[in-house]
């Protein structure tokens, strides 16, 4: 194995799906050494264990653009990074509990319109057809996009990190940061059990520790993990492509392609922390919901369980790019739970913010750090 | 309200069995939580006798064992729960699926005892009909008195391929062979003279490559072929045999998800059978009040599994009460001396190494 690194233009502090696309679009530009640092292994924190959906139908227009522009690169990747990914346009059906819910649908799907996002509203009938073993009797509508979708998290994270690897960034796993050095407001280096790397510019990628990792720049971020929990199903015969998600019944749930239904919810009354352990009431609510909207999945057995951090921040969009007041510091992080779907864009945006400090885009520069001392512009709704 | 219980034993094994009937001597409430009909694991389908002395119920058939530890589960005023599928241990609830309804049971205390679950092993075609586990044919057999097949195909040449091969020759199902990818025979070499005997000859250094049949009818026949010291199939050396049945004798991995839902820390290792529950020599994982025994904390046989059974139930009930604790590190002294007579010898090596392995490592987490 080569020698730890003492020197490096980039390191990117986190090896989930949002280091590993930084360090990719990094590394293609060629930005020149990047360093990925993962305190455990490659897809083992919130990438790994998220449901794997893709969508575009947010409240907020940033979060609508930057799903829309991530879906563009979604259908470019494959074919860029050469590895089945398991990406596949299946749709998002979300469903409106009350007539107050679907009026609050109607003004999200007007603004996605016009930003060019081609997802309607059905009626419960044409909901019904999506999902024709739907239980859509108290239900008052739904929205429906076709583009929107899912992705094996494991693989498109795998990919990424393969890619930028072959392309000279350098990885190493079960390395966590234990310090930042900082000269005045400027950015020196990392400290890490296996050694001190020297580097100019650090990239907090870090999911649901990217508090703790920020504090260690001496950088306060108003970010709160939160534990969530997931299921998986065993495998029976597909008979829907498409996310179903309901904001009232806290609620998102897919068929995988083997066959397995993937689903979990927010569970209310979640203390903040960074604890993943698996619940009893969890199931039990799960199996309540899931024999509601699916009856016929009331037989179904549960394979397993798990549980992953959302990392929350107050309007639940991510915060992004560089800091005010600290040379050579960016993040990429408060995904609030929508990493893995903005990622494709994001990755983009913040290689160039890194590469170019001239760099500016409109979304880059909303969803700063300093948008909570300015106020912020939109909260996102839409999140389960 | 939660019904409660002072320790829920999970499997009705040697393990779990022998668990209960030690931490029953204290005066605490012991549950058995077993998901088959009948209680006893694997040893309601073992007719064969164990070698040993009968202070560990050696010299008795399998089957009979099962029975001397369910009556001394009942003398000791023990509960069994039958059909009682437990599904996860969540924090001091254990989850139970019966056939008709969902129990959470209170628990101050919790000995797993899940046991193992059979290997497969990659070949052609090998989801036909007609495939089995050697646990599946010994439970059709001995439990249920069905007949699996009529010509049997076993691979693999360790205890349970070579006792298996030989109960069916007992039930009128004939043996084609036995099938071993490495150099020597695994098991006992009074079992595979047995075998050799009968007329049913033992292949070493050969695989199976692929099964023949189809969807409706199920398996016809088997192709096997010889491999190279590094595993890999050697060209022009098939034979076929005409079974219609195959029999997997593969070796077995610990059934340990309970331990890992319930927050244990977990470690592969590879002389045990694959991932277990780290834990100290008196079978206390890195949950104070969770204890494993048996093949869940690394395969081994029923009599290992019964003694680790007694020591994880006595470390369930020093965790509840400091009354006997005298008594009981005694005992626990004295057990673990017979454990290690047990697997001292070439054939409880790897067991040894293992565990040796996995007590270092539970150290090193503490």
């Amino acid at each position: 194995m080569a020698e730890f690194p003492k020197t490096a233009e980039c390191i990117v502090i986190g090896g989930g799906i949002i280091g590993a696309s930084i360090a990719y679009e990094l590394t293609k530009v060629n930005f020149g050494k990047v360093v990925i640092l993962e305190k455990n292994t490659v897809s083992s924190g919130s990438t790994g264990r998220c449901g794997g959906g893709i969508r575009a139908q947010w409240s907020t227009p940033e979060n609508v653009r930057l799903a829309m522009e991530s879906v563009k690169r979604f259908r470019e990747l494959e074919g860029e990074l050469g590895t089945d990914t398991e990406y596949e346009e299946g749709g998002y059906l979300i469903l409106a509990h009350s007539d107050e819910e679907l009026s609050q649908f109607r003004k999200n799907v007007e603004m996605q319109k016009k930003h060019g996002l081609q997802v309607e509203l059905l009626s419960p009938e044409e909901a019904k057809k999506v999902v024709p073993l739907l239980n859509t009797e108290k239900i008052t509508g739904a929205t429906w996009c076709s583009t929107d979708g899912s992705i094996n998290p494991f693989l498109i994270n795998f990919a990424y990190m393969k890619k930028a690897l072959e392309q000279g960034a350098s990885l190493y796993e079960r390395t966590e940061v234990l310090s930042i050095d900082k000269e005045g407001s400027k950015i020196t280096g990392v400290v890490t059990p296996k050694g001190v790397i020297s580097c100019p510019v650090i990239v907090n990628a870090a999911g649901g520790y990217a508090g703790t990792v920020a504090s260690k720049a001496r950088i306060e971020l108003p970010l709160v993990p939160h534990r969530h929990e997931i299921l998986a199903t065993e495998q029976i015969n597909r008979f829907f492509k498409n996310m179903i998600m309901s904001f009232e019944h806290n609620i998102y749930f897919r068929q995988v392609k083997d066959g397995g239904i993937v689903g979990g919810q927010t569970n209310p009354g979640e203390p903040p922390g960074t604890s993943v352990v698996s619940g009893i009431s969890f199931i039990k609510e799960m199996s309540v919901k899931l024999g509601h909207f699916i009856p016929a999945l009331g037989d179904v057995k549960i394979l397993r369980q798990w549980a992953g951090l959302y990392c929350m921040s107050p309007d639940a969009q991510p915060i992004l790019g560089r800091v005010e007041g600290t040379q050579g510091y960016f993040h990429a992080c408060g995904f609030s739970g929508h990493g893995l779907m903005l990622a494709p864009r994001v990755s983009v945006l913040m290689a160039k913010a890194i590469s170019d400090t001239s760099f500016h885009d409109p979304d880059l520069d909303r969803l700063g750090l300093d948008r909570f001392e300015k106020g912020i512009a939109s909260f996102e709704k839409s999140v389960v | 309200m939660k019904r409660q219980t002072d320790i829920a034993v999970i499997g009705g094994g040697p393990a779990g069995l022998s668990a209960a009937v030690e931490a029953s001597s204290f005066g605490l409430k012991i549950e058995v939580f077993d998901d088959n009909f009948t209680p006893g694991g694997q040893l309601i389908k073992q007719t064969h006798k164990f070698f040993g002395s009968k202070k560990h119920l050696c010299g008795y058939r399998g089957m009979d064992i099962s029975k001397i530890l369910l009556q001394n589960c009942a003398s000791a005023g023990v509960t069994i729960n039958t059909e009682a599928c437990v599904t996860g241990i969540y924090g001091n609830i254990l989850a139970v699926l019966y056939p008709e309804r969902f129990e959470e049971v209170e628990s101050k205390a919790f000995v797993v005892a899940t046991g193992a679950s059979e290997n497969c092993i990659n070949f052609v075609n090998n989801d036909l009909p007609g495939i089995y586990g050697a646990g599946a044919i010994q439970t059709l057999m001995n439990v249920f008195g069905v007949v699996p097949a009529k010509k049997v195909l076993m691979i693999g040449s360790g205890n349970i391929g070579l006792i298996v091969s030989y109960q069916l020759l007992q039930a009128g199902v004939k043996v084609a062979a036995v099938i071993e990818a490495l150099p020597n025979v695994g098991g006992y070499l009074v079992h595979s003279a047995k075998l050799r005997r009968m007329g049913v000859p033992i292949y070493t250094r050969r695989t199976i490559t692929k099964a023949e049949g189809d969807g409706n009818t199920g398996v016809n026949s088997a192709v096997t072929s010889q491999i190279d010291p590094n595993f890999n199939v050697i060209e022009g050396t098939e034979i076929q045999f005409d079974v219609d049945c195959i029999c997997l004798a593969v070796g077995l991995t610990p059934l340990s998800d309970v331990l890992e839902l319930a927050g244990c820390r977990m470690k592969y290792i590879p002389e045990l059978g694959g991932k277990v529950a780290l834990h100290d020599e008196y079978m206390k994982t890195t949950r104070d009040n969770v204890f494993l025994c048996g093949d869940v904390s690394g395969i081994e046989e029923a009599v290992t599994a019964s003694l680790e059974g007694k020591l994880a139930g006595l470390s369930a009930a020093l965790y509840l009460s400091h009354e006997y604790r005298e008594k009981i590190e005694k005992s626990r002294l004295q057990i673990l001396e017979e454990l290690r007579i047990f697997r001292d010898g070439p054939f409880g090596e790897k067991a040894r190494k293992g565990n040796e392995k996995l007590v270092r490592e539970y150290k090193y987490e503490r």
